[in-house]
Parts: structure tokens; C-alpha cells; sequence
């Protein structure tokens, strides 16, 4: 009895190391599982035919306070406007999961089907040119296939203003900037900030360092994570000692790293956020950020849906294209900052965004939407 | 330590070869201070190198010519290389050795700061910062290994306890109840690491790996369920304060980053000399470290294998639930997924380049947020060294040190085997 209950027990135990496995993955997947179904009452569902669109999200998940996020919403917008919408999505736990994804929404018989991240732009071409009935889109990438609706952004032109704007800010004299990884989606924010930081020098004969980022060498300082506060406090706490007051961090959730410097520094240091407003998107470090460089991804995504539901089509050249012009990128206002800013940057920002939509300044990136 | 002496006087025994692990460092130490004096030395500019003894550009500084000072202590480096080479001071050859690297780390700072400044304060406060958790998860995985139960799950304990501390302290609005609950998050991942490599005899790197996954399913699940939709109620951790003693945070540069700090820094300071302590000289360590070598001949003279390895790896447990802890209460006002970022498995890395000594691991770990802070440091002043090189250097140190180049690195005999009485 007693032998046989010491052979039984690694068995046991492999059993409750399996149980564990499973059940942390599969927390791991419910996180990001399905939306809550709202069912759309009313007779105008049955009247047009419903308009399936369907989201794969790249591997930050639903929640990420990001693009997925913003996206996810721009569907949940459309749906409002046109009500024959019915969003969907499923969120990809890894890379491998792209293209099984995608897939599985083409044999569901979705009218719309979106791909979210630049990451993704291999995959759904693939997919795309193999099933060439279906309308795909993405966001942040081109596409060489005629059934893919490219949603890209000029996000450079927002980032200028940034660095315009964190230029005439700084006291110092010295403005930083840091990223998650060195991809485009991420440097082209930064080739625009520094550039823009240039642009403040050569109009007023001022000597505004950039930190973090050599537009020419197309290096600098990254985190290599999206996700690691710690190392975004880290960083940031170097640029400040380098002497920097007004940092950009384009590192997601590490750059909370650098909102928690700033909001330690009582003041000396500011924050430009990106992506989506961080009064918003991070609201408890809202009275550290000067600005935020907005991508209007929600806006896009949601224009392209309405359209697509009401039948129109969904031309693959030039697609979308998000500029000053359009406000498909933009600089926040500056909320509690707004006393600090002096109306002369202000102006100068409205000219400078005026100058930037007619041509006459010309922001460039090697990163940018071709 | 009975190994130590067994070790020592095999060597006393042992005619020992010419190439002696002294001589061979010694070869090492001249050969990159050479490559320091000649190709550091050659690449600095002839300017200053600052190294200001504040937060940041202003106040005193020591300052010395960068390539000067390049080939000064690249030659240092070469000369302690040399002494150990000719066999001078057998007895301290530790001692020449981290000389010798000091002088060689020394001589590439001056090559990098020249025609600019380093913040000594800012840098040696971001080295405590970035190491303060892998010391605290590599003193856990101490306590663990040192008995005979192998703890992989220091990253799962970690988010556990960063998790649990940030609710818990945001709910009951204080950090004290919080920092209990993140060593509580961090038992409860020991718990079952316990009983299932103690009772279960589960393969333990398994169970550790599978602890980690589950640890970070559960907090990501809870994170975008619970505390994203309600961030003030639940994801609102107050911080921790910093606390200063009077006279002894006017010291410059160690001042303001020992004395001047929040209680986690003691704590951790603290344990490393009180488990060195305690190993080296109570009746509970060297009954840790039987059972880790040998539980045999420990259960033999009476001691309880089994009960003794429960109490280290709890133990263990809350150790990294304050390592934890420190991510949410210390760093950062909030939790976020997955924010450990993979700092449980460098503490790991601590633990065995500090060959599974509290003071080794301190020293480990030191050197490992060192690396890091130097690699932002170095990215910020857009140095042409690749920050990626030097991201990588905690692991290839650790590679080194497994693959026995630096010494020979030795777990407890025991550790990973479960013990069957029988």
C-alpha cells in the first residue's frame, strides 16, 4: 500500500502541473477573448443585409490602450452608424496566429475583415492574394495586394509639431525621446520629433539637443519592451540626468516608466504621449503630459467600415492615408498644461501645422507611408 | 563552509598545474587590459571625462582626460592581470581580479565619457534600482536551492507579488498592507512549487516553468477583468516613501542612494547579510545546506528533510513577493501585464553567477543592473557601442560562469532531487 501510493504520487502531481498549465493559458486567452455580444434590436438589421467586420488584433490584445484598442472601438463606432454592422474579432496570442486567423474570418464569410499592426502586413497579403473575393484592410502598413485597404498614417507630421512644441517648451535646453523597439511604426514618431526639434533651432537660432534619438544614424535608446516600466523609469531617469525636461516616449505601457519620473519630479520633467490622448489612455498621470502625437486610428477604421456596409468600395490605391490635413493625426491639447504653454508657441504650432497641410514645410521619414 | 574546506585541501594535496585557474585569469586580465590601453586608449578624444558627484551635470566632479586616463587604467588592469600571472599574492587573487575588472570597466567609462559627463549619483542609483529586485529573487532562489528544491519560478512569484500588492494596496490604501500581500502573492507561488516538487516529486524546472505561465494567466486575466476597467479602485497603489537619515545622506554619492531611500533597499541589504548569517553560522543553515547536499545523511541524524524544505521555499516565497512588490509599491504607481519583463529570469542568472551565495548573488545582481544602466546610459549619449551588446551582457556572464571559465560554479548536490524516504 505504501509502495504503491509513493509510485502514484509523481503521476498525481503531473496531473495538477497539467491542470495548472492549462488553466493559466486559458486565462491567459479568456483575457482577450470574445466582446460581450450586443445585439442590435430594431428592424433595420433585417432590412440590409448584415456587414460582418471582423478584427484580428496583433499580440497586444483587445486592452492594450493602444492600436488594437483604438481599432476595436472604430468597428464598435461604425456599428452605431450603420447598424447592419457586426463586429467580431479574435486576438492573436503570438505571430504564428495571424495567418490561421485571418483565415478562419474568410470562411466565416466575412464582408470585412481587418488586419491590426504593421507586424501583420506579410501575413495578409498572403492570405489577401490567396482568397481574392474577400476585402481585407489593415492598419499601419501598405500592401501590395488589390483586395487589402491600407490604413497608414503621416505620423511624422504630428510628431514635428511634438518636437516643435517640446523646443519652445524645454528650459533646459535639452528635449528626450526613447522607443519600444527599433520599428517603424516606432521611429517614424521619433524622426518627426527630432526634426521637428531642428526646425525650432533654425527658426529661432536656439540650440535644442534631441536625447535618445540621431535622425541621421537612425539609432538610439530603446527599451526593447512594451511592456517594462521599470526599464522606461530607468531610462527616463538617465535622459533627465543628461539634462532633458520634456520626454517622448514611444514604448506603450514602458513609457508609464517615464510618467512616474515625471510625476515624482514635481514638475521639472513633461511628458509627450502617443497614440491616443494619455488624459485618456492614462489618465491618473494626466497632469505630466504637455501633449500626446495622436494616430486617429478609430476614425480611420470606422470610415472605412461605414463605407464598406453602405456598399461603396474600398479602393487599394491610394487607400487611407491619415495627415494634418485630414486630422488622421493630430497633438492633443494640452490640458493642464494649457497655462503653461505661452500663446506665442501656440500660434507658431497653428502656422507651422497650416504650413505642414499646404506643403510648404515638409516633414520626411524613412519610415513613413509610401 | 565544509565544501570550502574539502576543496582547499585537495589543493594543498594536489600538486597543482602550471596553468592554474590564477594564471589563467591572470592571462585573461592582461590580454583586454592590453585591448583597453591600446584600443580604448587610441579611440578616446584627448577631453575631459566628468564624472559629477550629483544627480546631474552641476556640483563637483572628478574629471580626468579621456584618453589619458583610458590607457592609465588599462595599463592597471594589465599590471593586476600580470601580478596574478606571476603567481604574487596567491592568497588574494580575488582581490587582484576585481581590481583588474574595475580598472578595465574604469578605462572604457573614461574612453566613453570623454568630451562629456556620467551623473555618479544617477548612475549607481539606477545600478540599486534596476538590481534591487533580481537581489531580492536571487536571495529567494538561495533559500530554495540551498535545501535541494530548484526555483525557476522567481518570475512568477515576482508578478504574483507585484499583482497582489498593487490590489490589495490600492483597496486597503496603504503600502504596509500591501507590501504583506505581495509576500503573501509570492508564497502562495511557493506554496504549490512546494508541494508538488516536496509531496508530488514533479520535475521541479517543470513545475517552475509551468508556475510562471500560470502566474502570468491569472494576472493578466485579473488585470484586464478587474483592474483596467477601475483603475482608481484597484490599480491605484499608493508608494512607498522615501526616508532619509540625517547626516548619513550628505555623504557624497553613496549618501543619497543608500541613506536616502525607500525600505526595500535595507530590507534587501539587510537579508543578504542575514541569510549569510544565517547559512554560515545557525544550526537552521547548516541543516539547510545538509539537506541541500546530502538529505541522506541528514535524515539519518534526525533532521526533517521534507519539513525543513516546506519552511526555505515559503520562506523563499516571501522573499520574492517583496522583490515583487517592489515593481508595483517602489517603481511604478501601477500594475501592468507581464511588467516583470523577465527580471525573475535574470535573478536566476544572479543567483548562479553568485554560485548560490547571498553575497555572490548581491554582487551579481549589482553587476547586472550595472550593465543595463550603463547600456541606457550609453544609448543617451549615443556612444558607437550597440546597446544591445551590452543588454546581453548579463547573459553571456552567466554563460561564462556555468561553462566554468571564471571558477567553477557548483549547485547543492541535491538540488532539483526530491527526497524519498525510503
Amino acid at each position: 500500500m505504501h509502495r504503491k501510493e509513493g509510485v502514484l504520487r509523481p503521476v498525481r502531481g503531473n496531473r495538477i502541473v497539467a491542470i495548472l498549465a492549462a488553466g493559466g493559458l486559458t486565462l491567459a486567452a479568456a483575457a482577450c477573448g470574445e466582446a460581450p455580444k450586443e445585439s442590435t434590436p430594431g428592424s433595420s438589421t433585417s432590412a440590409a443585409a448584415a456587414y460582418k467586420a471582423c478584427m484580428v488584433t496583433d499580440t497586444g490584445g483587445i486592452d492594450d490602450k493602444s492600436f488594437n484598442a483604438s481599432a476595436w472601438a472604430g468597428i464598435q463606432a461604425a456599428q452605431k452608424e450603420a447598424t447592419n454592422v457586426d463586429p467580431k474579432y479574435v486576438a492573436s496570442s503570438s505571430e504564428a496566429d495571424y495567418e490561421p486567423g485571418l483565415r478562419n474570418y474568410v470562411s466565416q464569410g466575412c464582408n470585412f475583415i481587418l488586419a491590426v499592426g504593421g507586424l501583420m502586413g506579410t501575413a495578409t497579403t498572403k492570405v489577401a492574394k490567396e482568397s481574392s473575393k474577400s476585402q481585407f484592410a489593415i492598419v499601419d502598413s501598405g500592401s501590395e495586394s488589390p483586395n487589402v485597404y491600407p490604413m497608414q498614417f503621416a505620423t511624422q507630421q504630428a510628431a514635428f509639431l511634438a518636437g516643435y512644441l517640446a523646443a519652445g517648451y524645454s528650459k533646459t535646453g535639452k528635449v528626450g525621446t526613447y522607443g519600444g523597439l527599433k520599428i517603424p511604426p516606432v521611429t517614424i514618431f521619433m524622426d518627426g520629433f527630432a526634426d521637428g526639434v531642428a526646425h525650432y533651432n533654425t527658426a529661432k537660432g536656439k540650440n535644442v539637443q534631441v536625447l535618445g534619438w540621431d535622425k541621421k544614424a537612425q539609432n538610439g535608446s530603446f527599451a526593447e519592451n512594451f511592456g517594462d516600466q521599470n526599464k522606461g523609469k530607468s531610462i527616463t531617469q538617465t535622459l533627465v540626468s543628461q539634462g532633458a525636461d520634456v520626454i517622448m516616449p514611444v514604448a506603450g505601457g514602458t513609457g508609464l516608466g517615464t510618467a512616474a519620473v515625471a510625476k515624482d519630479s514635481a514638475g521639472k520633467v513633461a511628458v509627450i504621449w502617443v497614440d491616443q490622448d494619455g488624459c485618456t489612455s492614462a489618465a491618473q498621470y494626466c497632469d505630466v503630459f504637455l501633449s500626446t502625437v495622436i494616430k486617429n486610428i478609430e476614425e480611420a477604421v470606422k470610415e472605412a467600415v461605414v463605407k464598406g456596409a453602405k456598399g461603396e468600395t474600398l479602393s487599394a490605391t491610394p487607400g487611407y492615408v491619415g495627415d494634418l490635413s485630414n486630422n488622421g493625426v493630430s497633438i492633443a491639447e494640452f490640458h493642464s498644461f494649457d497655462s503653461k504653454v505661452d500663446a506665442t508657441l501656440k500660434s507658431e504650432l497653428e502656422k507651422l501645422k497650416a504650413d505642414i497641410i499646404a506643403g510648404t514645410v515638409k516633414v520626411e521619414s524613412a519610415s513613413a507611408p509610401k | 563552509m565544509s565544501t570550502a574546506t574539502v576543496e582547499e585541501l585537495t589543493e594543498v594535496a594536489a600538486p597543482e598545474p602550471f596553468w592554474s585557474r590564477q594564471r589563467r585569469l591572470g592571462l585573461a586580465l592582461v590580454l583586454i587590459g592590453l585591448l583597453a590601453a591600446a584600443v580604448f586608449g587610441s579611440l578616446a578624444p584627448s577631453e575631459d571625462a566628468r564624472f559629477t558627484l550629483s544627480e546631474d551635470a552641476e556640483g563637483a566632479a572628478l574629471s580626468i582626460n579621456g584618453q589619458f586616463g583610458a590607457v592609465l587604467f588599462g595599463l592597471l588592469a594589465l599590471a593586476a592581470g600580470g601580478a596574478m600571472l606571476a603567481g604574487l599574492a596567491r592568497r588574494r587573487s580575488n582581490v587582484l581580479l576585481s581590481l583588474g575588472i574595475l580598472a578595465f570597466v574604469l578605462s572604457f567609462l573614461c574612453w566613453q565619457v570623454a568630451g562629456n559627463f556620467m551623473p555618479l549619483v544617477d548612475t549607481t542609483e539606477g545600478t540599486l534600482q534596476l538590481a534591487l529586485p533580481l537581489i531580492l529573487g536571487a536571495l529567494a532562489g538561495v533559500l530554495g536551492e540551498r535545501s535541494g528544491v530548484v526555483n525557476v519560478a522567481i518570475e512568477g512569484q515576482f508578478l504574483m507579488g507585484a499583482f497582489a500588492g498593487a490590489l490589495v494596496g490600492t483597496m486597503a490604501t496603504s503600502v504596509w498592507v500591501g507590501l504583506i500581500s505581495a509576500a503573501l502573492g509570492g508564497v502562495i507561488i511557493a506554496a504549490i512549487l512546494a508541494v508538488l516538487s516536496i509531496r508530488y516529486l514533479v520535475d521541479q524546472t517543470v513545475v517552475g516553468m509551468v508556475l510562471n505561465l500560470f502566474a502570468l494567466g491569472i494576472t493578466g486575466f485579473l488585470y484586464e477583468r478587474l483592474m483596467q476597467p477601475d483603475a482608481q479602485t484597484y490599480n491605484t497603489p499608493p508608494q512607498m516613501p522615501e526616508w532619509r537619515i540625517p547626516a548619513l545622506a550628505d555623504i557624497p554619492v553613496v549618501g543619497p542612494v543608500l541613506f536616502q531611500a525607500n525600505l526595500l533597499v535595507w530590507v534587501a541589504l539587510a537579508l543578504v547579510v542575514v541569510i549569510h548569517f544565517g547559512l554560515s553560522r545557525t544550526r537552521w543553515g547548516l541543516r539547510t545546506r545538509a539537506v541541500g547536499e546530502h538529505p541522506t545523511a541528514a535524515d539519518t541524524v534526525g533532521i526533517r528533510v521534507r519539513g525543513l524544505r516546506y519552511l526555505n521555499v515559503l520562506l523563499g516565497g516571501v522573499v520574492a513577493g517583496i522583490g515583487g512588490a517592489y515593481f508595483t509599491l517602489v517603481a511604478t504607481g501601477n500594475f501592468t501585464k507581464n511588467m516583470t519583463a523577465g527580471a525573475g529570469f535574470i535573478a536566476l542568472a544572479a543567483l548562479i553567477f553568485g554560485r548560490y551565495t547571498p553575497f555572490g548573488a548581491l554582487g551579481a545582481a549589482l553587476f547586472f543592473g550595472f550593465a543595463q544602466k550603463l547600456a541606457t546610459y550609453l544609448s543617451a549619449i549615443e556612444s558607437p557601442v550597440p546597446s544591445q551588446f551590452l543588454n546581453m551582457l548579463p547573459y553571456l556572464a552567466t554563460l561564462i560562469a556555468v561553462a566554468g571559465l571564471v571558477g567553477r560554479v557548483r549547485a547543492p548536490a541535491a538540488d532539483g532531487v526530491p527526497y524519498i524516504k525510503g
